[in-house]
């Protein structure tokens, strides 16, 4: 079994999708426990991963690849995990992202998405071109923590802006931490719009999360 | 002048153009514009929702339709440019959201800062047209923010500047008000004006905004400028060869779109690829990879018979310092010696494209003026040989009291603007560095700048055109 763990563990190091899924069915037919399989291999594995990066030892497909293997796991083992009625355990908190409405530019949030997986964090990536309302629906579906709207251009920031005052009509701004990013955005701009934060790297906005839920 | 070099061989060109035809064969593209789609399916070419995929044929023919050069006619006939053959057209910056100040401090850009850098091109001996959009002006409704833009180009400079690639509607205004200031779209439509920025959206894909744009120009027989910024690693693969050829079938579809709307369309092929750094996924443009796809997208652009944009002052530092320097040299070098036409982002850049610096404009007008006298090359005329002036000093002696040297060292010799040449005592006086020097330069240059008169019959009407459409 702890042989299958350390397949696991490896696989996302190596951000090897195949051999995730492969180990993640076995796990399944074997009748291994899958939250075992979680903590003990795919969250290991994760946590490898997380630490080389911070050492400046990881490079960014290394990151990137392994969240994707990560996540290929979890899609197989979650649904066993619920079928048998058992608790995940707690993640470190839960983000949706997207990019704002008009923008279609996602590289930037794809690279947070994958850095706040790596760091403990379970991801709820909508995608691009999302409207206020989606996001806030998403949120309150999976019980996010924080959202985080992606703009490239000076002409559609305004999407993050529309997102809190979507929030704010709604009696939902307190539901939810809002963090912005992107290009032309900065900490004036997360101010004047009232986000709760704002980072111009992945790595910032994983260090900012860290210390806005610990409050 | 001195001869382009190449950093391709003819093999690699051609081998490049095979994996590109590949590409658009077997891979297609995508259009979100109905329009565009329109055009493809006119055209023969096979259309399944977005993808379109091309035959070489098709883009071949097309290709061979876009001339090889071209004049952009600015208000005073003086300032003309041909885009093409062995031109070069520098200008400043473009797009920037931030300005970065001498101290190092960032803040968002204005309608000033929009202003006083198209006065500073407007100045400048090194740069031959203004650009466009050489600062976001974010204290402007993003509805009029074009139109605004566009009349600070014609009143602060008579040098031709560009227009918005922001959708088929300011396309259109940018026509409109192109139309008042040169009498009439038929005037336009024969000598174009108007040079604008269409970029796709790596990898193989063209957004709406743009195509509506660079339908609406090419219409018009205005120019585009068709680019393609492949990041390499993240929009691109960790391939320059890969890179190149991707970034090529982008460009190439472009073009035969251009082409497929109005024959003829006067193109400027672009790029701006460079790579993603693989700590921090950020673009970085102040780097050798960049130099290399600069440098073989002029070549690129030769073998298509289509005149070339790339390269500028690109660097990624965040102030005038060392690195600002060197990397700037680095790629506007490349561009300047490979052989592209068309240099936008020359004066003003940091930050890969995220900032524009008013200190780094005055460097980068510097290095510009460097390079244009480094491309004039040596000349082989009798002055230049000067035979008769090194008999006469004969051995020993000197040159200072000649007159061949009173005479000639002034087209011989480029006096620097910036560049500090003094002794220790006199620089030690206060002790300058080149962020500080460029810093009372621009303001030199912008307190002693007189904008060129316009008519007052045609600035009432772009006044009122402006008015309607706010």
């Amino acid at each position: 079994m702890s042989e299958l763990f350390a397949e696991l563990k490896q696989a996302v190091i190596d951000g090897d999708e195949d051999i995730v899924s492969e180990s993640s069915q076995k796990v399944i037919d074997q009748g291994v426990n899958p939250v075992d399989a979680v903590q003990l291999g795919l969250i290991k594995g994760i946590e490898v991963i997380g630490e080389a990066w911070k050492a400046g030892e990881a490079f960014l497909p290394d990151v990137m690849m392994s969240a994707e293997a990560m996540k290929v796991g979890l899609g197989l083992l979650e649904p066993e995990i619920a079928k048998l009625g058992m608790s995940e355990g707690e993640s470190k908190g839960k983000i949706v992202l997207g990019t704002v409405e008009g923008d279609i530019h996602d590289i930037g949030k794809n690279i947070t998405g994958a850095m706040f997986t790596a760091a403990g964090y379970k991801v709820f990536d909508l995608g691009t071109d999302i409207k206020a309302e989606d996001f806030v629906v998403k949120a309150k579906e999976v019980g996010a923590d924080i959202i985080g709207a992606s703009a490239l251009l000076t002409t559609t920031m305004i999407g993050q802006k529309q997102l809190v005052d979507y929030l704010k009509e709604h009696n939902l701004r307190d539901q939810f931490k809002v963090f912005v990013g992107g290009g032309p955005t900065s900490q004036v701009w997360a101010d004047e719009i009232g986000a709760d934060g704002w980072a111009e790297t992945a790595d910032e906005a994983v260090e900012l999360a860290g210390r806005l839920l610990a409050k | 002048m001195l001869r382009k070099y190449d950093v391709l061989t003819e093999e690699q060109v051609k081998t490049i153009h095979e994996e590109t035809m590949k590409i658009l064969e077997e891979i297609g593209m995508e259009f979100e514009y109905e329009p565009a789609l329109e055009v493809f399916k006119a055209e023969g070419q096979k259309v399944e929702g977005n993808r379109v995929h091309f035959t070489r044929e098709f883009i071949e023919a097309k290709v061979k339709l876009a001339p090889s050069q071209f004049t952009l006619h600015a208000r005073n006939p003086e300032h003309n440019l041909v885009c093409g053959g062995d031109n070069i057209i520098y200008m400043p910056g473009y797009g920037a959201p931030f300005i970065h100040d001498v101290d190092g401090n960032r803040r968002k850009t204005t309608m000033q800062d929009y202003d006083n850098i198209v006065k500073l091109a407007g100045a400048s001996k090194n740069l031959h047209m203004t650009g466009g959009t050489v600062a976001e002006p974010q204290d402007i409704p993003d509805e009029v923010r074009h139109l605004k833009m566009l009349y600070s180009s014609i009143k602060n400079s008579d040098k031709c500047f560009m227009g918005s690639a922001e959708g088929q509607e300011r396309a259109e205004d940018s026509i409109e008000i192109a139309s008042i200031l040169f009498g009439g779209k038929d005037v336009i439509k024969e000598k174009p004006v108007l040079i604008s920025l269409i970029n796709s959206l790596t990898p193989l894909k063209y957004d709406g905004r743009m195509l509506g744009a660079m339908m609406a120009y090419a219409k018009a027989g205005q120019a585009v400028v068709i680019a393609s910024l492949v990041m390499a690693g993240s929009t691109g693969p960790a391939a320059l060869a890969g890179t190149l050829a991707l970034q090529n079938a982008e460009v190439l579809a472009g073009i035969a779109l251009a082409q497929s709307v109005n024959p003829g369309t006067p193109v400027v092929y672009g790029s701006t690829s460079a790579l993603s750094d693989m700590h921090s996924g950020s673009l970085s443009i102040g780097s050798p990879e960049c130099a290399l796809f600069i440098s073989a997208s002029a070549q690129l652009a030769r073998f298509y018979g289509v005149p070339s944009r790339s390269g500028g002052g690109l660097n990624d530092s965040k102030i005038v310092d060392a690195q600002a320097g060197y990397e700037s040299m680095m790629t506007l070098m490349a561009a300047s010696t490979t052989g592209i036409n068309f240099v936008l982002h020359t004066a003003g850049i940091l930050q890969y494209f995220m900032a524009m610096s008013y200190e780094k404009f005055m460097m980068d007008d510097e290095i510009a003026g460097m390079l244009l006298h480094y491309m004039k090359g040596f000349t082989f005329d009798e002055d230049g040989m000067a035979f008769d002036v090194i008999a006469k000093v004969g051995p020993g002696g000197h040159y200072l009291t000649q007159k061949h040297t009173r005479k000639n060292h002034k087209r011989e010799f480029r006096t620097a603007q910036l560049s500090d040449r003094t002794a220790f005592e006199s620089w030690s006086k206060e002790k300058l560095d080149t962020n500080q020097r460029a810093n009372r330069k621009w303001q030199e240059v912008l307190a002693n700048y007189v904008p060129p008169a316009l008519d007052e019959a045609i600035d009432k009407q772009l006044l009122e055109f402006i008015a309607k459409r706010s």
